[in-house]
């Protein structure tokens, strides 16, 4: 009786939070989707994903998302310059990644900065959007 | 506690030194050692206190003795008038010193000044330890600038009776020569051959065990820490002291590296920083102006300038007025304390590390910004891929 009251709860706190992530991405999406942008592919995410970058900083070097985040989605990444660990990516492995908007927008601001040496755009930014959360 | 009442047969041995004074001696001796050795790394910090505590205690213990001790242990025995200090000087120039049961004049007088150098320089020691570092029974007691200062003058002791044991190991060795007796081994054995008529002391077995074995059992229970300690737990001797805390400063500025505390840096740099948010080490930060005002003031009011820790203090302390560095790593005190003196070029290299900036990778206490000389750990660079970058 307590064991599947505790299951249960387990399971609508899970889906509960499923249900935010769900539309926390929608809702994004949307968002971009009013800026002119349309069907979002996970395919381009992941290949813009891989895509190097030069590094304005050093010849010898690329940047790619993976650069920090790492290759694997649902392990933990780890800055490459100052060396903090950063957790997993994958919202499957990590269930307050992609649950704020403004966090989200935040931190493509600053991440295509760094690796595109721009801004991205709102095609760019779903498509990512998109690769992640399928992870 | 046994009373031999004296061997009385010429050119026979006979105890000189008392079993408390002999510990004393030896004990003395090591946990001068430690302190002398470890006082350059501010990582052996716990040991050289340790050293410190039992050089005081053990100083309070021959005061005492040199009232109480057997006869060549009491002070007055010793404590030689200077005529023949003088004499006794002369004829050692002329190598023929007379020889003394106990400790002769000149010995004699060296003993008292060492003993008052230890004095001295474990009380200035313990002055530092509260002023600076904000530990020991001083701790909230003398301000950090005492603190500072006393520093200088427990240096000079400690140099100074380094010369004193310089000295007194000369005497040692000249008195040995020309008596043609081992002086170290009578202070180890307790025992002297004597040609006259000699009885001896009183060896106190008793006192003499519980000394020693005092001085080990406090050393097991000071370093018990390290025994147990394991790699995800590892011991930290001292509580760390809470500096300030702001949760959004801890969030915003802890995503990509170590938060890195306000006191690390003056008020002017962290105000130049958050006004150059769109180029911050090559990233962008873009923080909104409401988060950007929060943090800014957090950071002005804790900064390097209020002085409220140790790293505050000395960071501060070598920034020329004019400059204004971004970098807690390229600040001069910064760049002192993690020269290749103390840390490895290996360590710099290796995947464990990766930054200079990675200050939590060799600082227990990072995320504090309290940087306490005790939770200090070099990581361990196991296998030889992980000394290599990738
Ligand atoms: C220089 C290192 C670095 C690179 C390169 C990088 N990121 Fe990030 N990214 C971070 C950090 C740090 C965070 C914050 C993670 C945290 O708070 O745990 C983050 C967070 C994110 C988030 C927010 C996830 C969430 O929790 O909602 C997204 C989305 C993201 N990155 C996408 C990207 C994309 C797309 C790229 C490639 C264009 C990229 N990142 C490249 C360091 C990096
Ligand atoms: C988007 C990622 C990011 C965020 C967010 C961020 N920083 Fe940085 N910061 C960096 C990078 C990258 C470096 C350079 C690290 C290196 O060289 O190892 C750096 C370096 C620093 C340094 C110099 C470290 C040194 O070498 O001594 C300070 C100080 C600093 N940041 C303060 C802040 C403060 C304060 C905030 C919050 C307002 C903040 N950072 C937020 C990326 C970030
Ligand atoms: C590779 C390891 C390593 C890294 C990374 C590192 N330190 Fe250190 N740090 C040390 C060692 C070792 C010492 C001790 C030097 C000594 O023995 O006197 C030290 C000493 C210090 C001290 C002096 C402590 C005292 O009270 O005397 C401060 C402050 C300090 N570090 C701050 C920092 C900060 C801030 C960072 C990050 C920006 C950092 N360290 C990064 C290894 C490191």
């Amino acid at each position: 009786m307590n064991v599947t009251r505790k299951m249960f709860l387990g399971l609508t706190i899970f889906a509960a939070a499923a249900a935010v992530q769900a539309n926390v991405v929608d809702d994004v999406l949307k968002g971009y989707e009013a800026q002119g942008a349309k069907n979002f592919s996970a395919a381009n995410g992941e290949k813009m994903w891989m895509t190097d970058h030069p590094d304005p900083d050093d010849a010898s070097k690329v940047r790619n998302c993976s650069t920090c985040h790492g290759k694997d989605l649902r392990a933990k990444g780890k800055h490459v310059k100052s060396g903090k660990e950063i957790d997993p990516l994958a919202p499957s492995a990590n269930k307050e990644r992609l649950t704020d908007p403004k966090f989200i927008e935040k931190w493509f601001t600053r991440n295509c900065k760094w690796v595109l040496n721009r801004e991205c755009t709102p095609q760019e930014k779903g498509d990512f959007l998109s690769y992640l959360r399928s992870k | 506690m046994s009373t031999s009442n004296g061997n009385v047969r010429s050119g026979s041995s006979t105890l000189v030194w008392d079993l408390p004074t002999r510990v004393f001696h030896w004990v003395l001796v090591v946990s001068f050692a430690i302190a002398w050795l470890t006082s350059e790394n501010d990582r052996f910090m716990y040991a050289h206190v340790y050293g410190g505590y039992v050089l005081f205690c053990l100083l309070m213990f021959r005061l005492v003795w040199g009232v109480y001790g057997s006869r060549h242990a009491r002070f007055h025995s010793f404590a030689h008038d200077w005529s023949s200090v003088t004499e006794y000087l002369k004829a050692l120039l002329n190598g023929q010193a007379e020889r003394y049961i106990g400790h002769n004049p000149a010995g004699g007088w060296a003993i008292f000044l060492m003993l008052l150098l230890c004095v001295l320089a474990s009380i200035s020691g313990l002055i530092v330890l509260g002023g600076e570092e904000g530990h020991g029974p001083f701790k909230h007691l003398i301000a950090y600038d005492i603190g500072e200062n006393a520093k200088e003058i427990h240096e000079f002791l400690a140099n100074a009776m380094i010369a004193m044991v310089g000295l007194h190991l000369a005497g040692v060795v000249v008195e040995s020569v020309i008596h043609k007796e081992n002086l170290i081994w009578a202070m180890l054995s307790g025992r002297k051959t004597v040609e006259k008529e000699e009885p001896s002391v009183r060896a106190f077995h008793i006192i003499g065990a519980v000394l020693l074995i005092t001085v080990l059992g406090t050393a097991g229970y000071y370093f018990r820490g390290y025994v147990v300690e394991s790699d995800a737990v590892p011991f930290k001797p001292y509580r760390n002291v809470k500096l300030a805390d702001n949760t959004t400063w801890r969030k915003e500025c802890g995503e990509c590296h170590l938060a890195f505390h306000p006191s690390l840096l003056p008020a002017r740099s962290w105000e130049l920083m958050m006004k150059q948010q769109s180029d911050h080490f090559g990233d962008a930060l873009e923080l909104d102006p409401e988060t950007t005002n929060e943090i800014t003031q957090f950071l002005v009011e804790n900064s390097a300038d209020k002085g409220t820790s140790e790293p505050a203090h000395k960071i501060n302390a070598r920034i020329k007025p004019d400059e204004t560095p971004l970098r807690v790593t390229e600040t001069r005190y910064w760049k002192r304390k993690h020269s290749a003196e103390f840390v490895d070029e290996v360590y710099w290299k290796s995947e464990k590390v990766k930054s200079k900036a990675n200050c939590g990778a060799c600082h227990l206490d990072a995320n504090t910004g309290w940087f306490e000389d005790s939770d200090m750990r070099l990581p361990k660079l196991s296998t030889k891929s992980e000394e290599t970058p990738r």
